[in-house]
């Protein structure tokens, strides 16, 4: 396929100029005579010039596929390549090699074109999979990013993944040698040396110290200062003095109630209960009084229904030499009765 | 640090499976690559941790044997049956979540499987503890009470605990005598130093006439560069002294510290510490009721390789 431009562009229309040189370029190969140069000679006189860009089938022709004719006017020129953008535009298309592709021709490079576009497309998919992927862990607020911006600790989340068990005697990190007689764990190698205690050596020591240690389990604890129970040996007695700081010897739980709280396997715990159902007797005597509207509970009622505590006992007997203030302001924090019956 | 397995250990890629013994749903830990150590004995077992001294790792060994039976797939129960200084909680990480305990039950109010607070990372795993800081636990049925415990325990409708381990008060007070009451077996925690072992010496004595034979001891804070020196006993030196068979030694690991403030325990540390890896192995150990054959010594030069020059 054989093209050929030619441009004849005027001086006035701002010439965008390749060569600078002063020289006139004429190549044989264009075909161009003496006459002709007279002809641009003229011209050139005339202060008008004329570009010609010539392509052909010819490939050492398209190589050089323009010729620059100038006027000696440089100054001109450039003023008129300064003020003009197309004239730029222009030279920048001038200065690109002209390319004739012949399609019969570049079989293999049209193939590897739809390759490189396939290969292309592909990466593309991969990277916006990988890339959506790698947006979905750190998406602002999710459990995540929590852990990223250390708000959450990793290893303390609600579900940890479960770890895979290793046999901690034949695992990476442990190698026992095949002469039994080193062992590396964690990248340091240690030296075995075998056991020799024997049964009989253990039952040595156990009567040393059966004979070193004479000792019963204490069975009574007891404040120092009390009297030991007659049934009780003394031997099994534990003294523990009276300023004791965590212990105390005397229970204010009640022993069997107290095996029956820790046997309990369903329903409501028992003290849970009691207080509820101090409160429904509480109540249901308000109902049968008609106190309704004037439903106010009363501490020192409620008490007589709660377990029998001794602690509570003990406090019961405190809360009776307390002022009668108490009665005023009940647990709900309500009014005093008095008011509320004062007022309209 | 580690014993030698008295039998080769077969690589199973499917492990065995422990007959069922009750229907119950019981979470299993994976066992992906070997196989499970057998559980021997009756259960629940009922395992006192105690020392004589305070400081020793009562309470880490407790935390990290508790957790490594439960990844081998155990249930487990531990009681912090420290009245007054329990850190039980704060070890496994689990002091959040501590509502009710043991004193709560016994006043009703609340149940007993209301006070057990269940680990999510294992959920085979649960945390009682006897009291809450500055409470008192009325002494005249200490004891009692942690029997009715296991008892209850035994009893509950998910299924008996197949381990039921008791972190025991330092010294020989009340408190100690509350926590092995309802034990039949006794791990004894000792540092290799001549304070530590006086006074282990004394609490095998105590428990021996209470009436525990079953006692092994764990060597705690073990180095083997002052045993090198010989400035530090070595195991032997210490098995020698008190006479009992050695459940575990575990080497000085400053990765303690970091867990025990992280309220992680060692043995789920992903890589495992050196000292978390003789915690799994004394974990299975108590497991198959076994005893260690051979002690680490001292650290050997490792053997470098031909390549070594190049940096392989």
């Amino acid at each position: 396929m054989a093209s050929i431009w030619t441009v004849h562009l005027h001086a006035s229309s701002s010439f965008p100029l390749r060569n600078c040189s002063n020289e006139l370029q004429l190549r044989p190969e264009f075909g161009l005579d003496c006459s002709n140069c007279t002809f641009w000679s003229r011209k050139v006189k005339s202060g008008k010039f004329v570009v010609r860009a010539v392509s052909s089938d010819d490939e050492r022709r398209l190589q050089n596929d323009a010729i620059v004719t100038q006027n000696s006017e440089k100054i001109n020129a450039e003023k008129n390549r300064q003020l003009n953008p197309v004239a730029k535009l222009q030279e920048s298309i001038s200065t690109l090699p002209s390319f004739v592709f012949s399609t019969g021709k570049f079989k293999f490079g049209g193939n590897l074109t739809i390759g490189l576009c396939i290969v292309a497309t592909i990466l593309v998919v991969v990277v916006r999979g990988y890339a959506a992927r790698k947006s979905r862990y750190s998406r602002p607020g999710s459990v995540a990013d929590l852990v990223r911006r250390g708000q959450l600790r990793s290893d303390r989340r609600g579900i940890s993944t479960p770890l895979k068990y290793e046999d901690p005697f034949n695992n990476p990190m442990v190698k026992v040698s095949q002469s039994n007689s080193t062992v590396e764990m964690c990248g340091k190698v240690y030296r075995l040396a075998p056991v020799t205690l024997t049964d009989e050596q253990q039952s040595v020591h156990q009567r040393r110290r059966s004979r070193a240690y004479q000792w019963k389990r204490p069975t009574i604890f007891l404040k120092e200062g009390e009297s030991i129970p007659p049934d009780v040996d003394p031997d099994t007695v534990r003294w523990i003095p009276a300023n004791h700081p965590f212990a105390t010897t005397s229970s204010d739980i009640d022993e069997d109630l107290a095996q029956n709280n820790v046997y309990q396997k369903h329903g409501v715990p028992f003290r849970i209960q009691a207080e509820h159902e101090a409160l429904q007797k509480k109540l249901e005597a308000l109902q049968i009084d008609q106190k309704l509207n004037k439903l106010v509970i009363d501490p020192a009622a409620a008490r007589d229904f709660e377990r029998p505590l001794k602690s509570n006992m003990k406090s019961e007997s405190q809360v009776e030499h307390r002022p009668t203030s108490d009665h005023v302001n009940n647990s709900f924090g309500n009014k005093p009765q008095s008011e509320e019956t004062q007022n309209p | 640090m580690i014993s030698l397995h008295p039998k080769p250990l077969p690589f199973h890629f499917f492990p065995k499976q422990p007959k069922p013994k009750t229907l119950t749903l019981r979470v299993q830990s994976l066992l992906q690559y070997n196989r499970k150590p057998q559980l021997a004995g009756d259960t629940p077992r009922v395992v006192v941790i105690t020392s004589g001294k305070g400081g020793v790792g009562k309470t880490t060994t407790t935390a990290n044997i508790g957790l490594s039976l439960a990844r081998l797939g155990f249930s487990v129960v531990a009681i912090d049956a420290d009245v007054g200084l329990r850190n039980l909680d704060l070890l496994l990480g689990l002091e959040n979540r501590v509502n009710y305990t043991v004193v709560e039950v016994l006043n009703g109010d609340c149940r007993l499987d209301q006070a057990l607070v269940r680990d999510k990372r294992w959920s085979n795993f649960e945390l009682l503890c006897i009291s809450k800081p500055r409470s008192k636990l009325p002494l005249g049925f200490g004891g009692k009470a942690l029997i009715w415990l296991v008892d209850a325990l035994k009893n509950r409708e998910e299924g008996k605990p197949d381990f039921i381990l008791i972190d025991c008060p330092a010294g020989i007070d009340a408190g100690f005598i509350t926590a092995i009451t309802p034990a039949n077996e006794a791990v004894l925690v000792t540092t290799p130093d001549i304070t530590s072992l006086r006074d282990a010496d004394r609490v095998t004595g105590l428990l021996e006439c209470d009436g525990i034979r079953d006692i092994k001891m764990i060597v705690n804070r073990v180095r083997t560069d002052m045993i090198k020196g010989e400035d530090m006993m070595s195991v032997l030196d210490v098995q020698e002294m008190l006479g009992l068979p050695l459940l575990g030694v575990i080497p000085d690991d400053p990765e303690v510290i970091r867990s025990t403030n992280r309220g992680y325990p060692l043995v789920l540390n992903k890589p495992p510490a050196l000292a978390g890896l003789a915690f799994e192995q004394a974990a299975w150990r108590l497991v198959e009721q076994d005893s260690m054959k051979a002690v680490m010594m001292e650290e050997e030069p490792k053997k470098r390789g031909f390549f070594s020059f190049f940096g392989g």
